[in-house]
Order: structure tokens, then C-alpha cells, then sequence
């Protein structure tokens, strides 16, 4: 039978008033249910991390009575997901990813998107480790001032690794206390270690490389390498106030000279070709399949992986050594990263969120949390860091001596170390997200050019980008 | 006169008349509220982006910034070239192997099922198997090299390269589709025009001349857009193979939107260049439509 327009017109506006319902009902059946809680948090590199933070979060849920949604995205896509709800505006109550003191934090801070986190820095002050805490201390362009977008809570920073049983089979001082620390003694080190294993055994060691150094647009871990070298060679590239001083004699100087070397070495022979193209995967990638000796790794992912899937590596045939001394002499200094949780303010429940992360903070809480990552990072607090794991390491589940976690502890605690400039300007962000380093070693190592008019080339467009910020 | 119809006067007439006036109204009406979804649809996922992009493309500042960031100049005419050289050399290989596989020899059919291999492999695992030939430390092509004595070549390592490298995968990869449309676009020409040819003496490259070509540059036409259009915005190829690397300079148009908008946080610049390529598509399409009609 057809169905009559009285029939169709009846079908219709029962429909319509059902979804005009569905749209003004049900919120508010759901806001009547209770505070909820949003959280977005970086899916965790090992299992351990993530059960600690849903433990956390079954924890908050009980002791404050609310109902938290909590949900893990790895770190590339949960960028994208924080950038595309901030600009939405449809954002979680608190975001943790491992990109948000690069690329959200100075950025959205500027533009006022960020809700301020000065009150719980400020109750966290005493317990925080004071080189860590001013990676939050950004710029709003909109209220004119700086405050505390973000909460740190912890921290990567470079460390060298190296397959000891490669050293050995040639006869070389595999032990990290008797590696050599002098500038070109260091490098030379791993070139020889080539040159002995490919001569060696050329069948087995023909492709296999000294030094695993990513020089790619691609990776992170150029911008690490570069910035370290750069610290070495004595140069900066910002003031105190977040000023580009790239320009001035004595740093374009130093630009110039950490150029000229990362394309030296890249040439050398004893550096993967590919190492241009590489992603921040890439190193890790070849070092597992020892096709190079050591390579320089901003966090503990290498020797943690080997430490689930091959302890006797982790133990005995690996170890982590630091960078080496300036060529001027002195020790290095530590270019740091630190991972920071923030607070969107278009968020539906702030407060809720900063109560969340003032829980997920409590000492003993957060340490079993940074714990579950397996020394992957450092606590940003002083009382978490006094865990004896991170003096000790993995010993006793495996072998005698952890060579890897308590040398990193040793960086963070004793060394010179320098939080990344992302949060004096979020025009440095954009230095790092185009990686202009990487992009001007490039220059010299594809394209030839000299290291000075490659090192032009990127203060100026440094310099452009900084302007276009003002 | 014939046509005439007498009209029904009075108060009847007024009924009859506003019937016939009002019921194909709401018969429209009826009609609309039917399309109301694929309305929604469309001014969701056609009008609003559509609309979104050209406003964020108007902002003159955005062009500014996008001109004074080298990559993006170099993004263009690697887009140029990557566009132009592809799909040119891919049509016209097609053009030319859709004569051979016009062959009705089983030897020929049996190759056709070959040659159609590329296109059936899905385009993850074929880059990433392309990827890991051309590896300067590992890949199979540098063993060969090394075995003629060539040595090492750094095949993904230098800009030329490597775009070189994308521009035979897109070949390899999309020349059995566009054969295919060209050998069914042959078989599609009478065989009598062949005949008479044959007859006044014309050899194959003269039948080529003069009937082949004549009769498929229609579609060619239409194919060559297709494919600029296709390859215009192709993502994933390039993304895969080579990330925009050496220093990102082997980006394209859509992998350097991409890393603006994702990598970078910043979506106008993102919009502004997929703009850039806007105004060459639209042309594009609107030279297609022409062409079918």
C-alpha cells in the first residue's frame, strides 16, 4: 500500500520530535549522573605504565566519587587529537602526552588556550627539582604576561649507547669507565671499532657502522644530537628572555663549527647513509640488529627494550656511557626534555583535572607510576628521584650491575643540564617542529653547501620565524 | 484552436485550479524533506569544508609566511615535477602497452595477468618492500650495484633520488589501471577502419597516426586529468617512501600540509597549502566535465 503525505507527514515529525528529544534529553539525564573527568593520557611504552595510571585513575574515581574516562593514544596520534580539540574546542579535562612541552604547551599558552596551572606548581614547588619546573613558565600573548601553563612531571635526556660484546670481539676496553671521555678520543673510539670489526670478520661486519648519529629533518633525536653538540661547542641560541642570539659572533661561531662537524662525521664513512632519512625509531631499529656500535638516545627505550626481551644484553652486553667532555675541556652539559600534563581551558571541569593531577602526584602514587616505565624517565620531583631504583637500577633481576638507568641518574643529578628553549617562545617551537637543524644538515650533507652559509641560512630563518611571532 | 480546454468556472473552478497549483508543491516539498539527508551530508562534508578552506585561505598573512618558508618553494616544484613526469610517462607507457596487450596470443594474456600484479598489491606493503630495496646499508638494489660495480648508491639520501624513486613506485604502481582503460578504450574503435586502412596500404605506425590516436585522445585527455588530479593530492605514497626526507626536500603539496597542520600545530598554513592546489584542481575537473559533456 503507498503511503499518503498525512502518513509521511506524521512518520516525519514523530522522528523529528524523537531526535529534538534525544538532543535535549539525555544530557540531561547524563549531567545529572555526577562530576565526570576527561583524561587523554600517552599510551605508556610498557604495559606496567599504563596499568599504574588506570590504577590511579579507579583510585581518584573511588576517593572523590566521580566517574573518570580515561583513554591511552600513542604520542604521534594523541598530538594530532590535543591540536584538533583545542582548535575545536572540545577538548578532555587533562592532557598528558609526550609532545606537550614541545609543541602544545608554548604554543597554546600563547594563545590563551591553556587553563593555569600556578596554583598547583606553587604547592608542588617544594618537592620539584628546580631545573625542571621552568619548562612550564610560558608566555600568553593575550594576558600579557608569563605563568605556568602546565604541570611537569618528568624528564628524558641524552644518553650514549653501546654494544659492548662488539668492543670485546676486538680486542677493545668494553668497560664504560674505560671508554675515552676527551672530545675527538671519544668519537675516534667508535671509528675504530669499525674499522677492527669490519676487518675482522668483512663477511658478517661490512655494512656495520661506528656511530648510529640521526642527522635527519625526520627525528627528535636531531634536534638532541644537534643542540648537545651546539652546548658543547659553547654555543646558544637564545638569551635568558627568549631573544634570538644565534646571530651574535661568537654562537654563529659555534653553529658553524657543530655543523661543519655533524657533516664531517656524517661523510667519514663511519655513519649509516640512511642516518639522514632516519625517524626516531631508526636508531633504535639498527641498533638492535647491532648494524652500528653505539648510537646517542634521548631516553632509556633501547637498553629497556632489551631488558623485557633479552636481559642478558641489558646486563652484560650493553651499557650506556655519556657524552663526551667539550672539545674546550670541561664536562658536558645535558640538554633536557620534560614531559609536562596540561589543562585545556575550554575544559568542562578544570579544577576537577588539577585535583586529578595533584593525586596522580603524590609521591609514593607517582612513583609507582614513573616506576611502571621502567627508568624510561626521571622524576621531575626530588622525593620520587630518592627511590633507590633510580640509584640502583634493574639489579638483582638479571645480573649484578644495571649499567644504564643509574648513569642516567648520574646525568640528571650531576651534570649541567638545560631545559629545552620551547617555553621561552612559542616561535621556538616552531625552530624545533620544522627542525631547521636538521634541515641544515641536510644542507651540507646532501647538498653540499658550506657549514657557514648553512648555518646562515637557518639563523635567518630562525630570525624570520621569530618575527613572525611578535 | 486544439488545444483549447474548457475551464470549470464558479467556486468548483477556484478548487480545481488550487489543487493543480499546490499539489506539485507539495510534492516538492515532500520530495526536499526526502533529500534532507543527503542535503545535511553534503553541506557537512562538501559545503562546509569547502567553505572553511577558502576562508582560511583568504588570509593574505598565511601566503606570507607560507613564501618566506623555503620548503614551500621547493614543495611546488617538486609537486610540479612529481605530477607532470609520472603521469605523463605513465600514460604514455599505458598508451603503448595497451597496443601490445591488444594482442589475443595466450603468451599475451598470460603477461596481462602479470603485468596487472603491481596494481593489486596493496600500496603498504609494496612501498615498504621498496622501501627496504633501496636501503643504502641493506637493500638489494646496492647489492646489485656493488656486484656490477657500481658501488653504493644512497638512493633515498639525496633530493633528485629520491623523487626519482617516487616517480617510478607511482609508475610501476598505476600504469596496469590506466593500460587497462586504454586497452578497453582500443578494442572500442571498429576494426573496419583498421580494414581500410590496410587496404590503402597504411603500416602500424601510420594506423597509429592516423585512427589509434585520433580516435583515443578524447579519452586520453580525460585519463591525463584524472590522474593529475589523483596524483595532486597523493599522500600516502610519499609520505611512506620518503617522508619528505632528505631535509624535507622531497615534500609535496599534501605531505607538507600534512606536517604544517599535524606536525607543526598550524592549520591555516595547512589550508593555505592545499589552496595553493585548489584553483589547478578546480581547473582540472572543470576541463573534465567539459570534455564529457
Amino acid at each position: 500500500m503507498g503511503q499518503t503525505r498525512r502518513d509521511f507527514l506524521k512518520t516525519t515529525s514523530a522522528a523529528g520530535a524523537g531526535a529534538l528529544s534525544g538532543a535535549l534529553g539525555f544530557p540531561m539525564v547524563s549531567r545529572a549522573q555526577g562530576r565526570k573527568l576527561v583524561v587523554w593520557w600517552n599510551r605508556g611504552y610498557y604495559k606496567e605504565e599504563d596499568e599504574a595510571m588506570i590504577k590511579i585513575a579507579q583510585d581518584f574515581q573511588k576517593a572523590k566519587n566521580v566517574e573518570v574516562d580515561i583513554s591511552f593514544t600513542i604520542q604521534e596520534d594523541l598530538l594530532k587529537k590535543i591540536i584538533a580539540a583545542i582548535q575545536a574546542r572540545r577538548v578532555p579535562d587533562v592532557a598528558f602526552c609526550f609532545y606537550n612541552d614541545w609543541e602544545v604547551m608554548p604554543n597554546y599558552a600563547w594563545q590563551d588556550k591553556l587553563a593555569e596551572t600556578t596554583d598547583v606548581i606553587t604547592e608542588l614547588k617544594p618537592r620539584y627539582n628546580e631545573k625542571f619546573v621552568q619548562v612550564a613558565y610560558c608566555y600568553n600573548n593575550v594576558a600579557k604576561k608569563r605563568a605556568y601553563y602546565g604541570v611537569p612531571i618528568e624528564a628524558q635526556i641524552m644518553h650514549i649507547h653501546y654494544w659492548r660484546d662488539l668492543l670485546k670481539e676486538v680486542g677493545m676496553a668494553d668497560d664504560p669507565d674505560k671508554i675515552p671521555l676527551k672530545w675527538d678520543e671519544y668519537w675516534d673510539y667508535w671509528k675504530k671499532a669499525q674499522d677492527a670489526l669490519r676487518k675482522k670478520d668483512p663477511a658478517k661486519y661490512g655494512k656495520l657502522y661506528g656511530i648510529g648519529m640521526t642527522e635527519s629533518t625526520r627525528g627528535s633525536d636531531t634536534i638532541y644530537n644537534f643542540e648537545m653538540a651546539l652546548l658543547s661547542f659553547g654555543g646558544q641560541l637564545l638569551d635568558q628572555d627568549g631573544k634570538v642570539i644565534a646571530d651574535q659572533p661568537k654562537n654563529r661561531e659555534a653553529i658553524v663549527k657543530t655543523l661543519h662537524w655533524f657533516a664531517d662525521l656524517y661523510n667519514s664513512g663511519y655513519v649509516p647513509p640512511d642516518a639522514i632519512n632516519w625517524s626516531d625509531g631508526d636508531n633504535n631499529a639498527n641498533f638492535h640488529s647491532k648494524s652500528i656500535v653505539m648510537t646517542p638516545n634521548p631516553s632509556l627505550s633501547i637498553p629497556a627494550h632489551h631488558f623485557f626481551n633479552a636481559p642478558d644484553n641489558y646486563f652484560f652486553k650493553m651499557a650506556t656511557v655519556e657524552w663526551p667532555d667539550n672539545p674546550g675541556g670541561g664536562k658536558a652539559s645535558y640538554m633536557v626534555a620534560v614531559k609536562t600534563i596540561l589543562v585545556p581551558k575550554d575544559a568542562k571541569a578544570p579544577d576537577l583535572g588539577k585535583e586529578f593531577i595533584r593525586f596522580v602526584l603524590e609521591p609514593n602514587r607517582f612513583a609507582q607510576y614513573i616506576k611502571g616505565a621502567n627508568g624510561r624517565w626521571f622524576p621531575a620531583f626530588n622525593d620520587v628521584a630518592k627511590d633507590p631504583f633510580f640509584a640502583k637500577g634493574q639489579v638483582g633481576k638479571g645480573g649484578p650491575v644495571d649499567y644504564h638507568i643509574p648513569l642516567a641518574t648520574k646525568l640528571y643529578l650531576e651534570r649541567n643540564v638545560k631545559v629545552f628553549d620551547h617555553w621561552k617562545s612559542p616561535a621556538n617551537s616552531q625552530v624545533y617542529a620544522e627542525n631547521i637543524w636538521g634541515k641544515a644538515m641536510a644542507r651540507t650533507n646532501v647538498d653540499k653547501w658550506a657549514a657557514d652559509k648553512a648555518a646562515d641560512e637557518a639563523i635567518g630563518r630562525m630570525k624570520t620565524i621569530f618575527t613572525q611571532w611578535r | 484552436m486544439a488545444n483549447a480546454v474548457a475551464r470549470p468556472r464558479g467556486i468548483n473552478g477556484l478548487v480545481a485550479r488550487s489543487a493543480a497549483v499546490f499539489a506539485p508543491r507539495a510534492r516538492n516539498l515532500q520530495g526536499l524533506l526526502f533529500c534532507l539527508p543527503l542535503i545535511f551530508l553534503f553541506i557537512a562534508f562538501v559545503v562546509y569544508p569547502l567553505y572553511f578552506e577558502v576562508t582560511q585561505a583568504l588570509d593574505r598573512y598565511t601566503y606570507e609566511v607560507l613564501f618566506a618558508d623555503p620548503i614551500y618553494v621547493q614543495t611546488i616544484v617538486n609537486t610540479l615535477t612529481y605530477v607532470g613526469v609520472a603521469v605523463n610517462v605513465k600514460l604514455i607507457l599505458a598508451l603503448l602497452l595497451s597496443g601490445i596487450l591488444q594482442s589475443d596470443s595466450r603468451s599475451v594474456r598470460f603477461l596481462s595477468a602479470i603485468f596487472l600484479l603491481p596494481w593489486a598489491i596493496p600500496v603498504l606493503p609494496g612501498i615498504l618492500s621498496i622501501r627496504w630495496m633501496l636501503s643504502s646499508q641493506w637493500g638489494i638494489m646496492n647489492l646489485i650495484m656493488e656486484d656490477i660495480g657500481v658501488g653504493t648508491v644512497h638512493w633515498l639520501a639525496s633530493r633528485w633520488m629520491a623523487i626519482g624513486a617516487l616517480i617510478t613506485f607511482h609508475i610501476w604502481k598505476y600504469l596496469p589501471f590506466w593500460t587497462v582503460i586504454f586497452l578497453a578504450a582500443r578494442r572500442g574503435i571498429p576494426r573496419e577502419l583498421y580494414e581500410a586502412a590496410a587496404i590503402d596500404g597504411a603500416g602500424p605506425f601510420q594506423n597509429f597516426r592516423f585512427i589509434t590516436f585520433p580516435m583515443l585522445k578524447g579519452i586520453y585527455l580525460i585519463c591525463s586529468l584524472l590522474s593529475m588530479v589523483f596524483t595532486l593530492g597523493d599522500f600516502t605514497n610519499v609520505w611512506l617512501l620518503t617522508g619528505g626526507a632528505p631535509g624535507d626536500s622531497t615534500h609535496v603539496l599534501a605531505t607538507l600540509a600534512y606536517r604544517y597542520t599535524f606536525l607543526m600545530g598550524k592549520i591555516d598554513w595547512g589550508v593555505g597549502v592545499f589552496a595553493t592546489a585548489l584553483p589547478v584542481t578546480l581547473l582540472f575537473i572543470f576541463i573534465l566535465i567539459k570534455k564529457i559533456k
